[in-house]
């Protein structure tokens, strides 16, 4: 079904390639990821860019599950994934949890931080992909890749 | 994942094969090297040729059990990364945290 999102292609016609919902438990992050791998692996995708897709895709997933929905496995988590004609491919992660400010996030790379635990999601994605977008309250995020 | 762990010269080589990401992988790890650090075991190498990716609970993880070895006066050594891999712990600025080998032999000959 073609669609529009904000950013990276704007107002183009999308075409869907993916639209999982997934039970918000850490153990299901890997099965969505990997289908996406294996569909943009039909597409012909480069390896390179599928690992980078893969990854941000990854740690959306299990932010949503971790801070969108607390762990909750009665909570679900959506994932789709849609092409532009020009080729360029974006990751929509959404989950039902109240949203967050990703402009208030520590940098990773500072001395400080270097040996903690947690902290390194976000920046991934930002690193990784090409257009970053939180959407509707925080609680959505669109990933672009050109 | 794959964790297959053996003995070389008192210093314990983790071979992982699959993705070290959030869930099982990093649990499974996790009971590794808690295990080796509760049986005194602080020279640790990990072989990642096999490991296509590190998440950010898998980097996480890494560097959480590198301070606390090394405050044991032990180390954790990476052997054959995959160039994924070394991209992603570049990215996030935790590569030089780390001393990284070409094979098992050379890392743990490192430890003598």
């Amino acid at each position: 079904m073609p669609n529009e999102i904000s950013g990276g292609s704007e107002n183009s016609e999308l075409s869907e390639l993916l639209d999982r919902s997934m039970p918000a438990n850490s153990e299901a992050i890997a099965a969505v990821v990997d289908s996406i791998s294996e569909t943009l692996a039909k597409l012909d995708v480069p390896e390179q860019k599928r690992l980078e897709i893969a990854l941000a895709v990854q740690e959306a997933l299990a932010n949503a599950v971790v801070h969108g929905c607390g762990n909750d496995p009665s909570k679900h988590v959506r994932c789709r994934v849609k092409s532009a004609p020009n080729g360029r491919i974006v990751i929509i992660v959404t989950d039902p949890g109240p949203g967050f400010k990703a402009d208030g996030l520590s940098d990773p790379k500072k001395s400080e931080n270097l040996y903690s635990d947690h902290g390194r999601g976000v920046y991934l994605i930002r690193q990784l992909m090409d257009e970053v977008h939180f959407e509707r309250r925080g609680n959505e995020i669109s990933m672009w890749k050109y | 994942m794959d964790i297959n762990v053996r003995k070389r010269s008192q210093v314990q080589v983790v071979q992982l094969r699959g993705a070290l990401r959030m869930g099982p992988a990093v649990d499974s790890l996790r009971q590794t090297l808690e295990e080796a650090m509760g049986n005194g075991d602080t020279r640790i190498v990990m072989n990642l040729s096999e490991v296509p990716m590190i998440d950010s609970s898998g980097i996480g993880l890494l560097v959480r059990f590198l301070a606390l070895i090394k405050q044991r006066g032990g180390n954790i050594k990476l052997a054959q990364p995959s160039k994924f891999a070394v991209q992603t712990l570049r990215l996030v600025g935790v590569l030089n945290l780390f001393e990284i080998f070409d094979n098992d032999d050379s890392a743990v000959e490192s430890f003598a």
